[in-house]
């Protein structure tokens, strides 16, 4: 600050002060810390040279939530003149959610005195809050994100905090709720309080987060309520309430940050890589083992028409979910199934016409044991022992011709010539 | 043989007719076999490169269907031309399985095990060549009707459980891997790495043989067809 301005600075203090005294007990009006503060260049100089603007931008004040308050209400100590304020406590007005914010992630990291970790105004600014469902707010929906990922892009930050990687950041940008906020500006599409909360931020891993396990289909539920009816229903559904931790939840199979939409050959669930997505449990011996599932599923499938047409690019041909279903998915033992005895028919011939009662009779890709497919595996064993033997035979045979026909070389009848 | 100075003298083996059918068998059983086995095996990388190689599995199947009609066609029209055509039915009579050919067998087995002294006289067919041409037909006759179930899925679903379109397709396949055996150890054997052959029994491009090597390895034929006067 030149000795100018500074002399300035505390000629306008002195005169704020002496209006302010003139006006009682009331304190400062706006206007008057405006004085001041609406000067644009007004600023602190610290030792190592760095500055501090000290202005408050008027019209952006006056169109805020707290428009109509005074200073005083969030600076009480700001009486004219004034050196350093103390800190802004915004609980005493937002207790809940002070309360909340305390026990978040950031929260708890804050109050070991971490400084870049956010406080309220880091996501909802200072002198211009607005309400969240002012679409100039910060924290409306469509703006959220880029509060965000102010840190969360911030390798630095990441980094420091171990925090997930920007390729986890861009992933939601590119997914289908990224877009449908980013580019579209749909006010329906996720965006990241929705699903992590807003004050009440926790890691995944945490029982009480939002994004933890045992939440997440509540969670996506929210929006997608049908759907969470249906996966409720289901065999999944009902593992994960009965606490079944190895039970799959939306996440599992449509992913998280990276959701796309199912006709993008990324998406996990779309049809190419349903099988492998499905396989991911399905394939997994101690979990078919621990809950008595069938085993060999991605095996026997992939040997079945369906799998070969399937791996060389025919998208039309049934995969798991044409079959089984996928968020309502039922064990075949049940009548309500897709893939019930009964019901085996009328699920086949969505593609096959033709195919009735008689053509569900005995098992779909199952191994090829004796108990399962027993006429498979008498063939398969049949001509294995067949061709083996025969080659066998065949390799003796030449032998022992070979050994015939030197005798018939020899010298003995006369019959034959050298 | 020895390089004596003789004027070989060729008789035929193998008629314009049937040199054509053996020729159209060797194309289409080596496009289904190339079709097939890439899909019997298709969790093998050979096989891989050669489904992409033949379009994809859509094109393969095709490429297999065509050559499945080509050798079901000849199939029909050699089981006629053996019944009805005046070469056919003394061919026939030729290549007849009866109980003599296991009695040659085994005494071609005591023989070249030095449990016999004579070797049997075989006819214009011996047992080697029946136990090839029967066993053939009867695998494409196998594989030709599980072939033509699997094709007609639609229509076989409707009458035919899971199951069983199971065994078909489990059938055509190891009954394509027998023929392939069976044509690569046997015939390859029998009219290739035979010495008396070697490297190639030429009668399946030029019809003929020499009358020496009939003499030697069919001598019921070679004296049939001296008494015929034809030598």
């Amino acid at each position: 600050m030149n000795p100018l301005r500074s002399f300035l600075f505390t000629v306008l203090l002195a005169a704020a002060g002496a209006g302010l005294a003139a006006t009682a007990d009331a304190g400062p009006t706006v206007t008057d810390c405006l004085d001041c503060h609406g000067d644009a260049t007004i600023e602190k100089s610290f030792p190592d040279g760095k500055t501090l603007s000290l202005f408050v931008d008027e019209k952006e004040f006056r169109q805020s939530v707290h428009g109509k308050g005074t200073c005083m209400s969030c600076h009480p100590d700001a009486k004219a003149p004034h050196g350093k304020l103390g800190a802004v406590t915004c609980g005493k007005c937002h207790p809940d959610a002070e309360k909340s914010y305390s026990q978040s992630t950031h929260g708890l990291v804050h109050a070991k005195g971490v400084q870049d970790v956010p406080g309220c105004d880091d996501c909802h600014g200072r002198h211009d809050i607005r309400k969240a469902q002012d679409p100039k707010g910060r924290t409306f929906r469509l703006n959220v994100v880029e509060a965000c990922l102010t840190c969360h892009e911030d390798k630095v930050i990441e980094e420091r905090y171990g925090l997930p990687d920007q390729k986890v950041m861009a992933a939601y940008r590119e997914s289908v709720h990224g877009r449908a906020q980013k580019k579209s500006g749909l006010l329906g599409a996720a965006v990241c309080p929705d699903c992590h909360g807003n004050h009440m931020i926790l890691p995944g891993d945490q029982p009480r987060s939002a994004t933890h396990r045992q939440n997440i289909p509540t969670l996506c539920g929210k929006c997608h309520s049908g759907i969470l009816e249906e996966y409720e229903r289901s065999v999944h559904g009902k593992g994960m309430r009965a606490g079944i931790a190895e039970s799959p939840v939306c996440t599992d199979c449509h992913g998280e940050h990276s959701i796309t939409k199912i006709t993008d050959p990324e998406s996990k669930v779309y049809v190419k890589n349903i099988p492998r997505t499905c396989t991911a449990c399905h394939g997994n011996e101690a979990i078919a083992t621990r809950y008595a599932l069938p085993k060999k599923r991605f095996s026997t499938y992939m040997d079945s028409f369906h799998g070969v047409a399937l791996e060389y690019g025919m998208t039309t041909v049934a995969n798991c979910a044409s079959c089984h279903g996928f968020h309502g998915i039922l064990p075949s033992s049940d009548p309500a199934s897709s893939v019930s005895k009964a019901n085996l028919p009328k699920t086949c011939g969505k593609c096959h016409p033709n195919a009735g009662a008689n053509f569900a009779k005995g098992y779909v890709h199952v191994e090829v044991t004796p108990q399962k497919a027993m006429g498979v595996f008498v063939v398969r064993v049949f001509y294995t022992i067949f061709i083996g033997t025969l080659v066998i035979l065949f390799v003796l045979h030449i032998g022992m011709d070979l050994l015939g026909r030197r005798r018939r070389g020899e010298p003995k009848t006369g019959g034959t010539k050298e | 043989m020895s390089e004596e100075s003789r004027n070989p003298v060729y008789v035929e083996r193998m008629s314009v007719l049937f040199r054509m059918q053996h020729m159209l068998l060797i194309i289409s059983l080596l496009v289904l076999a190339v079709t097939g086995f890439a899909l019997m095996y298709h969790e093998n990388r050979l096989a891989q490169a050669l489904i992409s190689l033949e379009g994809g599995v859509l094109y393969r199947g095709i490429i297999h269907r065509v050559a499945a009609v080509f050798l079901m066609a000849q199939l029909v029209y050699h089981a006629f031309y053996m019944l009805f055509s005046r070469e056919g039915k003394r061919e026939l009579n030729e290549v007849w399985l009866s109980r003599r050919d296991f009695d040659d067998f085994l005494q071609a087995m005591r023989y070249n095990l030095r449990m016999g002294n004579e070797y049997p006289r075989f006819g214009k067919y011996g047992y080697k060549e029946k136990f090839q041409y029967w066993g053939a037909t009867t695998g494409v006759f196998l594989i030709s009707v599980t072939g033509v179930i699997l094709w007609a899925e639609t229509f076989s679903m409707r009458f035919l459980p899971k199951f069983v379109l199971d065994l078909t397709l489990i059938i055509h396949g190891y009954q394509g891997l027998l023929i392939f055996v069976v044509l690569l150890f046997w015939h390859l054997y029998i009219v290739h790495l035979h010495p008396s052959v070697f490297p190639m029994n030429m009668a399946w491009l030029t019809g003929k043989v020499d009358a020496e090597w009939l003499r030697e390895e069919h001598p019921l034929e070679y004296e049939k067809l001296k008494g015929e006067g034809i030598l």
